[in-house]
């Protein structure tokens, strides 16, 4: 009997307890994950800070330079020692825009968070204007399309172009009828040289933990072959994968920007042409006439991918498979 | 491919009703089946899900006045929170966190006091309710079923509240909500969303954050 009071009263501990530290974990600071530290906003010159340069790309006069990086919203020391990379690599590759993918903010959108999880870590960046241009992820409010330094123009799905290329933002946590219409309508009357596409949930993957995203992909991969989209970037799995060229397009998985799920990529998957998944990474990107060039690059520094894809003709789903090359650049 | 075999399929029949000679018929048949399957002439463009009929001109006409009064309700909602907004200093697009924070929540606590007698089941409806579970069961079957059961529920809903007037807490994750079925639940005004939590649904303002009605076991 009294076995059974001692029981009932440590259950009772433990689920009382448990919500108590639950309900103080909703209104204290953000406290990252064990293991995880925290950036404080200093500068730490840390040996991926100060890792040589290898640039891969030709940094071409007139072409459009820009960087990718998804699911970054953490405020840790991992995402500010990638970000530290991305900074050096600007002095050798001049990117002028960021693409975000998608989960910007993790656990809570209070004024701090904008300060610890994206201001801080990318001061630099933003002191020298480069922009960033967000897309929402699953863990981003609405209501972040106001926020000025992510250039969404308080639309949640929205377009701009640079040079003869038109990126496309979509907000793959809610593709409703409303945004499929837009999509369409805006794709039929775009003349751009390049259409690139980017969202947080990937139409393929080969993520254990996620996997492709077959819903959207049924919707939106119609659109993107009827109107000659080129390229797709997404997020949402915590890793890097160049996915092999889906009815001519092609596409990328960049969601390690500030977490990694590690050995998530699924070993032997017919999808992928390139995975990596033991460290965070960004991609940097060049569009130059008919060629994209790509280069992937490690939290430590390492070019882990890199190489140019061509042009596809303006309607994918009819293409000469001879003009996809893929050159391999080390 | 199914209008290759089916266009195979005549050839025959008016092979044998000709009596062709068997290899020169078969030969043809084959090769017009290759031709139309490999054709070089761009196949006829798939539907896409823009083009799509509206589900609400196939309803029979009850079904379509029940669905049609859902979305009146919701209509009724979007009125009541875009005329207390209206009352309130408009939140530029290029805000800061500080603005969207205090805008959010003045909103809030605007909306939630117009709303104060609000119960569950003012917009979710009985009828809304079982027509809204059926559709989420004949549009997802096998594995497709069980793969929006694996993304639903592994995602971190817990602690989020099912009741009407309370907020969305911003910590916990927005479920993506598939597009194939948003394209045959009834369509709302903008700036609701429906949400699932759990195997339930909810209708939440994605501005201010409120839930503003939820039906359980939305999900078979």
């Amino acid at each position: 009997m009294k076995r059974t009071i001692a029981s009932v009263l440590t259950f009772a501990a433990l689920i009382f307890g448990g919500l108590i530290g639950n309900a103080l974990a909703q209104t204290s600071a953000p406290v990252p994950a064990t293991g995880e530290r925290v950036a404080t906003g200093e500068r730490v010159a840390t040996a991926a800070a100060s890792a040589p340069v290898k640039l891969t790309l030709p940094v071409k006069e007139g072409s459009v330079r820009f960087l990718v990086i998804g699911d970054t919203g953490t405020g840790t020391i991992q995402q500010q020692e990638l970000s530290d990379v991305m900074l050096r690599y600007r002095q050798a590759f001049p990117y002028e825009f960021v693409l975000m993918l998608g989960d910007n903010m993790y656990g809570g959108e209070k004024p701090a968070d904008f300060k610890l999880k994206f201001e801080n870590v990318y001061k630099q960046l933003l002191d020298d204007k480069v922009k960033f241009y967000a897309t929402l992820g699953n863990h981003d409010e609405s209501n972040q399309r106001f926020y000025e330094q992510f250039n969404m123009n308080g639309e949640e799905f929205y377009r701009f172009t640079k040079g003869g290329v038109a990126f496309y933002s979509l907000n793959s946590n809610y593709m409703d009828k409303r945004q499929v219409k837009w999509l369409e309508d805006e794709l039929a009357k775009d003349t751009s040289e390049w259409k690139i596409m980017f969202m947080h949930h990937p139409p393929y993957s080969s993520g254990g933990k996620h996997g492709s995203s077959s819903g959207l992909r049924e919707v939106v991969e119609p659109i993107f072959l009827k109107y000659g989209v080129n390229a797709v970037f997404a997020g949402h799995e915590h890793f890097y994968e160049r996915v092999k060229p889906q009815k001519g397009i092609y596409y990328f998985i960049s969601g390690a920007g500030g977490k990694l799920r590690s050995g998530d990529v699924k070993k032997g998957s017919p999808l992928t042409e390139k995975a990596f998944d033991t460290d965070m990474s960004f991609m940097l990107l060049e569009v130059a006439g008919d060629e994209l060039h790509f280069q992937v690059i490690s939290r430590t520094g390492e070019t882990v991918d890199s190489g140019v894809l061509t042009k596809q003709q303006k309607k994918p789903n009819t293409l000469n498979t001879s003009n996809l090359t893929v050159i391999p650049i080390r | 491919m199914t209008r290759a075999a089916g266009i195979m399929f005549a050839f025959v029949r008016w092979q044998m009703k000709h009596k062709m000679n068997k290899v020169i018929g078969f030969v043809l048949g084959v090769s017009v089946m290759f031709g139309l399957t490999f054709s070089p002439l761009p196949a006829i463009a798939q539907q896409t899900a823009g083009q799509q009929p509206d589900p609400l001109d196939s309803m029979p006409p009850k079904q379509r006045e029940m669905v049609v009064g859902f979305q009146e309700r919701a209509k009724d909602y979007s009125k009541l929170r875009e005329s207390i907004e209206a009352k309130m200093p408009k939140l530029a697009k290029d805000s800061t966190p500080e603005q969207i924070e205090a805008h959010k929540t003045e909103f809030e606590k605007r909306v939630r006091s117009a709303r104060a007698g609000a119960k569950p089941g003012e917009l979710f409806t009985p009828d809304i309710a079982t027509y809204i579970r059926a559709t989420i069961k004949s549009e997802y079957k096998g594995t497709e079923r069980k793969e929006l059961r694996e993304t639903v529920l592994e995602a971190d809903t817990k602690g989020v509240p099912l009741r009407v007037n309370y907020v969305y807490p911003e910590t916990k994750e927005l479920v993506e909500m598939s597009p194939t079925l948003l394209l045959k639940l009834p369509q709302l005004p903008k700036q609701l969303r429906y949400r699932f939590v759990s195997r339930n649904m909810l209708l939440v303002d994605r501005e201010n954050g409120l839930i503003v009605d939820y039906m359980l076991d939305a999900l078979p």
